[in-house]
């Protein structure tokens, strides 16, 4: 009797499988599923990769295929699930057809595959091994399970897949055997539920498992049941949202951004006609950054030209914390501080990570070090270094936290080289609430230039 | 800047995982990609973001990811698929210090090699080098122009110090965007999803789950887009993987050159360290010297026409970068000639005015 043809799956003789292959029969049952759905072909795309069941892109010539790299298959339905969120939608049906092998290299994209609830429905076909390469073991083959690297039998336990996902907060999970009549069935339904599913289904590879091992489709319910994994469906979640619908109540309730205040350009240009290379240094938690940010705002309201780059270790809250800075009254080319006009240190921390960097190697004559009076008694040497010294009680008068801005501000009332006013353009662009500290610390910093030696030593 | 240049060139998707220091293109594309009605998401590893990546693109979306050299490693299975598939789309690949974890806040340009010749088959994958932010801007665009038009993932390759450092940009200095797509399927005939007309140009796309039966895949393929072993239709594909590139390498080749016509000796440099010998080089002329310049923005395909006219009289040429080995110089090796190359190289700072100046004085003497 001629084959009626279907509207998804290739003609019978052209499946490639071997001789009693589980494969075989889930691709029969997805067709069927497919037909119960009754989903136009263009609707769906198939994501296979490496391995025997991988071939199955082959096999369904009027869906959509890709066919992908070893267990990444899952990750390129998911991005392709996403581009929804973006494209007018198509209700477009990613399938991923993956082996034990690639379920495991690529266990993380099923995880967080479930995790967001992308639409996909991926079959993991669980034979217990890599076919396509020669019947290795994979972290799915039972225990005691006879594979080409586990010649002994396996003795590491299987992994429980469906449990593991439903830790992911997967909404569809199934376990089946694919001499299930009732496969097609939970595929359809499956493919039709809106968020991840996956059907974890096992089978026997006719090149390998049953040659290696005593199995037959009844012994392999025995098996299943000694590895103590449960069958059916195992969780389904209709209430959790799906990513879409996620996604599209995350934009409608997204806030629509105040661009952000621009820094009002003064009349007044910077008197400045060379080039300027200043650090900032300190303790992180203490507005190093924050100081030598703010400066650099206000050097760029006064028309110069600025650079700024920051360092500290990579824990963030600890230590050291610096900004290396150059002014210009033209474009900045080359960023580094090969030797600095101006070092501002406004705490230990910040004094031992410029001796270890070399920054104080790299001080001449005319390096003008603005410092916090007691670290000069901390670190002797700072009494021998190259430049002139400005001692003051950054810390002690303007607190810890203003300790830098008001160095920052002491060296500017000193040396104009921006005008005064150039402090408060950068200020008009923060928010109001947060000027307050910021302009007491520029207040004490100029007071201490005020009263500090007219010639730095 | 990338993120802003990515953004004007229609970048549309996004898919990042955390790494200094390229975690600010990511966090700029979270906050600002949403709002221009594109879709950016958090990855759980860099395999992970560059499918995504690979996923929306297939769709039809200009897709981008952003790493560091440890990522980049990561990503070279897929970055290679979409090279075999003639799928669009950018990476951002800020380097820092290597190898492995390396130095995370520290700047290199040591991954050139790993950026251009990482694909099994050696297959030319476009690399472009900005120096400034503004380049980074005006190279985002570049990328994706390129990566649409040849159907191919580019590298924008930057680093950590051009990436991590706030500067001063002119609105002005920046090139106005312009929208350039994939060419589309127009129907009226089967659909080749690997079909060109010439080997130097691409197929038409058609997106998943469009109207059109897509099939897509990774394996070697004839133009119908089945797997085959050795057939000749299956290695005209691959030839026409690289021809599409080289036919089309002087069109990418973007540089900055700084010619004296009458110097013998030409200083050549690329990314971070460009700007150091910029400014060695204005020093140099203000002494007396004579002395040619050239940064590529293009570092692969080689702009060799650009290369030429710059070599033409030219008998020394130095190249400095931010690595031990000359990554980049040996690249170059092959088109120099019989001239004397000479190279400059440091890790662990940056290579500063006065190195480059120090080298190019020994050169000349």
């Amino acid at each position: 009797m001629a084959e009626k043809p279907s509207l998804y799956l290739a003609p019978e003789a052209a499946l490639p499988y071997c001789r009693g292959c589980g494969h075989a029969l889930v691709v029969r049952h997805l067709s069927q599923a497919l037909e119960r759905l009754k989903l136009p072909p263009r609707s769906v795309v198939l994501a296979t990769d490496i391995g025997c069941v991988g071939l199955a892109d082959s096999l369904f010539p009027y869906l959509h295929t890709v066919h992908t790299t070893h267990g990444r298959s899952t990750a390129f339905a998911t991005g392709m699930a996403l581009a929804e969120a973006v494209l007018e939608p198509t209700g477009l049906k990613p399938v991923v057809m993956i082996g034990d092998g690639g379920a495991m290299i690529g266990l993380l994209h099923l995880v967080h595959a479930a995790q967001l609830n992308v639409d996909i429905t991926v079959l993991v076909h669980n034979n217990f091994l890599f076919g396509m390469t020669g019947g290795q073991h994979s972290a799915f083959t039972p225990e005691g399970f006879v594979t080409a690297t586990t010649p002994a039998g396996n003795w590491t336990p299987p992994l429980d897949l469906v449990t593991l996902l439903g830790a992911a907060r997967a909404g569809f999970l199934a376990r089946q055997y694919a001499t299930d009549a009732a496969l097609a069935e939970v595929i359809a339904d499956a493919i039709a539920y809106p968020g991840f599913a996956l059907v974890e289904v096992f089978e026997l590879c006719t090149a390998y498992g049953t040659r290696w091992n005593r199995l037959t489709g009844s012994s392999l319910k025995e098996l299943v049941a000694q590895q103590g994994l449960e069958m059916g469906r195992r969780s389904t979640r209709p209430e959790r949202p799906a990513f879409l619908d996620l996604y599209r109540q995350q934009q409608a309730g997204r806030e629509k951004k105040a661009p952000a205040a621009e820094v009002p350009p003064l009349t007044t240009r910077a008197a400045l006609d060379r080039e300027l290379r200043l650090v900032v240094a300190g303790s992180a938690g203490e507005r190093v950054q924050s100081a030598a940010s703010l400066f650099c705002r206000a050097a760029l309201a006064a028309g110069l030209y600025v650079t700024e780059k920051n360092d500290n270790p990579v824990t963030q809250g600890t230590g050291f914390s610096l900004a290396e800075i150059c002014l210009s009254p033209r474009p900045i080319e080359y960023t580094g501080l090969e030797s600095p006009d101006v070092v501002i240190v406004a705490s230990a921390d910040g004094w031992k990570e410029l001796a270890a960097n070399g920054t104080f190697d790299r001080c001449r004559a005319g390096t003008l070090l603005v410092l916090d009076e007691d670290l000069l008694e901390k670190f002797p040497a700072a009494a021998r270094l190259g430049g002139r010294r400005l001692p003051l009680p950054l810390r002690g008068r303007a607190t810890p936290a203003g300790a830098a801005l008001a160095g920052l501000a002491a060296w500017l009332a000193l040396d104009p080289v921006l005008p005064a006013a150039a402090w408060e353009s950068a200020l008009a662009a923060l928010p109001e609430e947060r000027r307050a500290p910021l302009q007491q610390a520029l207040r004490l910093g100029r007071e201490l230039a005020e009263s500090a030696p007219a010639t730095p030593s | 800047m990338v993120a802003e240049g990515a953004l004007a060139a229609g970048c549309r998707f996004f898919a990042g995982y955390p790494i200094t220091p390229a975690s600010e293109i990511y966090e700029v594309m979270m906050r600002e990609l949403p709002a221009q009605g594109g879709l950016a998401l958090s990855a759980p590893d860099e395999i992970s973001s560059l499918c995504y990546c690979v996923g929306a693109s297939l769709r039809g979306l200009k897709a981008m990811t952003a790493t560091s050299g440890p990522g980049w490693a990561l990503m070279i299975e897929t970055l290679q698929y979409a090279l075999m598939t003639e799928t669009p789309l950018v990476v951002a690949l800020v380097q820092r210090l290597g190898p492995s974890t390396g130095g995370a806040t520290q700047g290199a340009q040591g991954d050139v090699w790993l950026s251009e010749f990482s694909t099994s088959g050696g297959y030319t994958v476009p690399v472009f080098a900005p120096s400034t932010a503004a380049e980074c801007y005006a190279v985002a665009l570049e990328a994706f122009h390129w990566a649409e038009r040849l159907r191919t993932p580019v590298v924008l390759l930057s680093d950590k110090e051009v990436g991590m450092t706030s500067e001063v940009v002119e609105d002005e200095s920046l090139p106005r965007p312009t929208q350039v797509t994939r060419p589309r399927f127009a129907g009226g005939r089967a659909y080749l999803p690997y079909g060109f007309a010439s080997p130097e140009e691409v197929p038409a796309f058609a997106p998943v789950g469009g109207d059109v039966k897509v099939t897509v895949t990774g394996s070697a393929h004839d133009q119908q887009g089945r797997l085959r072993k050795n057939s000749p239709e299956v290695l005209e594909v691959l030839r026409h993987l690289e021809r599409k590139i080289a036919a089309h390498a002087d069109e990418m080749a973007r540089v900055r050159p700084d010619l004296d016509p009458g110097a013998r000796t030409l200083l050549l440099s690329y990314g971070v360290t460009a700007r150091a010998a910029r400014q060695a080089v204005a020093a140099r002329r203000a002494e007396g010297a004579r002395l040619s310049f050239l940064q590529p923005l293009t570092l692969f395909p080689v702009p060799r026409r650009e290369l030429d006219w710059a070599l033409a009289e030219v008998d020394t040429v130095l190249v400095a970068e931010e690595n031990l080995t000359g990554q980049y110089r040996a690249a170059l090796a092959p088109y120099l000639g019989k001239r004397r190359v000479v190279g400059i190289n440091k890790i662990g700072g940056l290579i500063s005015p006065s190195e480059i100046i120090r080298a190019v004085r020994a050169a000349e003497a």
